[in-house]
């Protein structure tokens, strides 16, 4: 057995493939012994990652990239093993549903955002979970899809996605867009409606990866290889339906229990298979290299990174064979 | 309103004991004003309303985030934003600081201050803090651990009907066949042979 891995992820219904393949022993089959630190922030987890708290997480690729790049201190090579899962981010507005609104890109959209704001009755204050994460760019896309911009129409503000639910249930956010299954969680405890979401904004993007620091990589023997097997095969579980139950089960369990306390409703409506056009996708197999370029190209249109930033992310590797799954 | 030469700093930690311990050792600084702030108001509207020129935080607050992210912001209404504090040259005393839970946030484009010697009273005691925590928590696990072992072994003798000594060795036998910790495959028998039951 080797060097124990410890990986950051936060409660959300696509850390599933990591918790399952440590609940069905796969990483002990593999060789990798792991232990998943459930994180209360994104920030946490790059801090943790940055300095000396975990060697690996899972997360997504903007914040990744600004970790790699030394934005929260020490850059420390950063690099991605595999990709884990792909869409399944809503983005949900407060209150009920407006009757025989539009919501998709153009006028239409610009109309009902309009008719919801003056029901609101103030800027909208709209949460993401990360100022560095593709919940801003996928929102921040929508919003300019409706005619409606994110700095001047919205008043935007962080919170970690478990702490979004009581936000809009006290009224202190009007909405959010956030990851499985909390914009599900949202519309089924009826605080909110979903008005778009991956599916329609950036069909099939990548959402979650598996990254590793470079003291993993060089320091520790930690097997890669080992890792991404086990992975795999816990994706696999993952897409298969007949799991869809069992694995909502286990998210549901208590942190302390080996689960992540997800609402097992919520969770089981966005399982792999399921109706919604959100449903999470644990795909395996090769990527094509250009799955981050509308990621890079809209992080350098907000001023996150500049392009000798895009050189330095290529030279460590970030979108060629090791974005493969 | 502040004196000169002084510098206020902003305490914002959920634990109420931990907070009071260490603002009670930052006070004996006579050239710190201390603030504390809980988890009532949130993070980022404690900055507004204190302005405070370092804040340590406990990195377990969910809602450092927004702090973090200020920049980014355009509704934050900070009028001097705040930014993670980084010394890079000293990669221990950063490692020590989050691995005992706390860090902390400088108010950019004032001068800058020596915020190292806060940190490290803070990293000391927060260190204390984690030690007892731990201590507590391994005490509780190893019940909890307990509890399950006894539930699966109860389980698996209504299931199997056999005797006590009987599914004892079988959950040592699966432990070391697979590698695992007894208590990990109480707790897989458990959640695999009550469905329907417990959910």
């Amino acid at each position: 057995m080797s060097h124990l891995l410890r990986v950051g992820l936060l409660r959300l219904a696509d850390s599933a493939p990591v918790v399952v393949a440590r609940n069905a022993g796969l990483f002990e089959r593999h060789g990798v012994s792991v232990e998943i630190i459930a994180s209360p922030s994104w920030a946490n987890v790059a801090d943790g990652l940055v300095w000396n708290g975990l060697d690996a997480a899972l997360i997504f690729p903007p914040l990744a990239m600004m970790t790699a790049l030394g934005r929260r201190g020490k850059g420390n090579g950063l690099k991605p093993v595999q990709t884990v899962s792909f869409g399944g981010n809503m983005i949900v507005l407060r209150g009920a549903p407006l009757l025989g609104n539009d919501w998709s890109a153009g006028p239409a959209g610009q109309q009902s955002f309009r008719t919801w704001r003056t029901r609101i009755g103030r800027a909208p204050r709209l949460a993401v979970v990360h100022a560095y994460s593709t919940h801003l760019l996928i929102l921040t896309r929508y919003l300019s899809s409706i005619g409606v911009s994110v700095r001047d129409d919205i008043e935007l503000t962080i919170m970690p996605p478990d702490r979004i639910i009581d936000a809009l249930s006290a009224g202190s956010i009007d909405g959010f867009c956030a990851g499985p299954p909390w914009g599900e969680e949202a519309f089924l405890k009826g605080l909110g409606f979903i008005v778009a979401g991956s599916s329609s904004i950036c069909p099939e993007h990548v959402e979650k990866i598996l990254v590793m620091n470079d003291r993993t990589h060089n320091g520790m023997p930690i097997d890669s290889d080992a890792v991404r097997a086990a992975l795999s095969e816990a994706q696999a579980m993952c897409m298969d339906p007949s799991n869809a139950d069992d694995i909502a089960h286990q998210l549901a369990a208590p942190v302390a229990e080996g689960g992540l306390a997800l609402s097992f409703d919520a969770t089981r409506a966005v399982m792999p298979g399921a109706s919604s056009p959100d449903a999470m996708v644990f795909r395996t197999g090769r990527q094509k290299n250009d799955a981050l370029d509308w990621m890079v190209s809209d992080m350098h249109n907000l001023g996150w990174i500049s392009t000798d930033d895009a050189i330095t992310l290529e030279r460590l590797g970030w979108f060629t064979r090791e974005m493969a799954g | 309103m502040q004196r000169k030469g002084l510098i206020r700093v902003l305490l914002a930690d959920e634990n109420p004991h931990r907070a009071g311990a260490l603002s009670a050792t930052l006070r004996a600084d006579a050239s710190l004003i201390v603030i504390t702030t809980g988890p009532d108001l949130p993070l980022i509207d404690a900055v507004r309303l204190h302005m405070p020129d370092i804040v340590l935080v406990d990195m377990s607050r969910a809602d450092r985030d927004a702090l973090d992210s200020v920049r980014a912001l355009s509704g934050a209404g900070l009028e001097h934003p705040v930014a993670l504090f980084v010394d890079e040259d000293d990669e221990h005393l950063m490692e020590a600081a989050f691995e005992a839970g706390i860090c902390s946030y400088n108010v950019v484009d004032t001068p800058p201050r020596d915020v190292k010697p806060l940190l490290r009273s803070a990293i000391s005691l927060y260190a204390r803090f984690q030690k007892t925590q731990s201590e507590l928590r391994a005490a509780q696990r190893t019940i909890s651990e307990q509890q399950a072992i006894n539930q699966a072994k109860r389980l698996f003798m209504q299931n199997e009907g056999c005797g006590e000594g009987e599914a004892y060795r079988w959950l040592r036998k699966r432990a070391m066949k697979t590698a695992r910790r007894i208590p990990d495959i109480a707790a897989e028998y458990i959640r695999t042979h009550s469905k329907g039951t417990s959910r």
